[in-house]
């Protein structure tokens, strides 16, 4: 009987859990599209920059800026790491903290030091937990992460590498490639190189006969303002990708904990019946045996 | 075939695309002054100042306020990418104001706090003049 109770206890117990489970699914789905959404409207602006710094140093020449230089005598790095702030969201920290590790003990095994700069408060959790020291904790980005708010990292970021005090900026979070697929990577967005500004750059503007352009101020100028904007647009990217794959992970999670709450409410109920019809094929015995026993 | 008499503005931003529409003039702050545009402009590449920009629609003028960025222009289209554009609504007369304290609080010892402030100050007070127009 106690048995039976039991089972009953419990599988409420995973209907509510189911409840919860699906709710969170449905809001992440959610925000996913509004972070999605939010993520496609940064490229037109990534994507024309870096068509202009294409035009620019094409028409500039061989250019020569502080953001390019790449020092070999300092030996102190800098690593953004973008973690969530919220837990519930499968292998989503796990995967970036992991890469993050990994590309420290490399550096440290070049013999430089990281400065980590840490978003979102699982990571600092988690590095709190190794015991590892973090200059800049970051907390109050949230879902939506506005441009204001990127731009002031972005900018203590070069002014530290302008004077010299680090050799190179990375920045770990999980890349979003398709709604199917994210990967975690370690991306370095100082000093910005040729092929950088490259990469993004459509083909059909690489076969486009470059334009003759007037400029106004002179294209040496105008690169000094445009590669600073290349690297908060680039850092702002970084972070409106990790909030989409944040929410795809949490998705997929919550469907993954809704489908095995399912699986366990059929097993559960299956176990009751069991038990239940035990119960009354007993009983039946027991009144068929007693009425056996006064004939 | 007919004259062309329009060509194409968009104004982007990080976040998103402020505008999208054809046009037959626009006016923009450039980094030394304002300049206009109309259809058939040579190819240019410059930089934008902080300012309001002015453009004209089939509908009428329409005013955005612009804050630093590029100007491109090749083939009748002008494109705007700026770190941070709003309409004149979204605008909010007591939100510029207190930029504008703010602002004139800053400090001015340094160079590039002086500059900085300035900026600060322009911002702010076109922000206030847009907001009260519109």
């Amino acid at each position: 009987m106690a048995n039976r109770r039991l089972l009953v206890k419990r599988r409420r117990a995973v209907r509510n859990i189911r409840k919860i489970t699906r709710t969170m699914q449905l809001i992440a789905t959610a925000r996913f599209q509004a972070a999605f959404n939010r993520a496609t409207a940064t490229k037109p602006y990534t994507e024309k920059l870096t068509e202009l710094a294409d035009d620019l140093s094409r028409a500039a020449g061989d250019v020569e800026h502080p953001l390019m230089r790449e020092p070999q005598d300092v030996q102190r790095s800098c690593l953004v790491t973008i973690s969530s702030m919220r837990g519930l969201c499968g292998g989503y920290n796990a995967g970036v903290l992991r890469t993050a590790v990994k590309h420290l003990i490399e550096q440290e095994a070049l013999g430089i030091q990281t400065d980590i700069s840490m978003v979102g408060k699982k990571g600092i959790n988690f590095f709190k937990f190794l015991k590892r020291p973090m200059v800049e904790q970051i907390t109050h980005l949230g879902d939506k992460p506005a441009f204001e708010d990127v731009e002031p990292i972005a900018n203590a970021l070069m002014d530290r590498f302008i004077k010299g005090e680090i050799r190179s900026v990375y920045v770990s979070y999980v890349k979003f490639i398709s709604a199917a697929k994210q990967q975690p990577v370690v991306v370095r967005i100082l000093p910005l190189s040729k092929e950088d500004t490259k990469d993004n750059v459509t083909e059909a503007h690489e076969a486009q006969a470059s334009i003759d352009y007037e400029f106004s101020p002179a294209p040496k100028e105008l690169l000094d303002e445009l590669l600073p904007a290349t690297v908060r647009a680039r850092l702002f990217q970084c972070f409106t990708d990790a909030i989409v794959s944040e929410q795809i992970a949490r998705m997929v999670a919550m469907k993954a904990a809704t489908d095995a709450s399912e699986d366990m409410i059929k097993l559960l109920t299956q176990q009751y019946n069991r038990a239940r019809q035990t119960a009354i094929t007993m009983e039946l015995l027991d009144i068929v045996g007693g009425s056996n026993a006064l004939k | 075939m007919a004259k062309r008499t329009t060509f194409q503005c968009s104004v982007i931003t990080p976040e998103r695309a402020v505008l999208e529409c054809e046009t037959t003039s626009v006016v923009f702050p450039a980094h030394d002054g304002e300049l206009g545009v109309l259809v058939n402009r040579s190819a240019l590449l410059c930089r934008v100042g902080i300012g309001a920009m002015r453009i004209q629609q089939a509908s009428g003028m329409q005013t955005l306020f612009v804050d630093g960025g590029f100007a491109q222009i090749v083939d009748n289209r002008l494109t705007i990418l700026t770190e941070q554009s709003k309409k004149p609504e979204e605008l909010n007369t007591e939100d510029a104001e207190q930029a504008l304290v703010e602002a004139l609080a800053m400090d001015m010892v340094e160079d590039a706090a002086f500059t900085a402030r300035q900026r600060a100050v322009k911002r702010a007070k076109i922000q206030i003049r847009l907001s009260k127009a519109k």
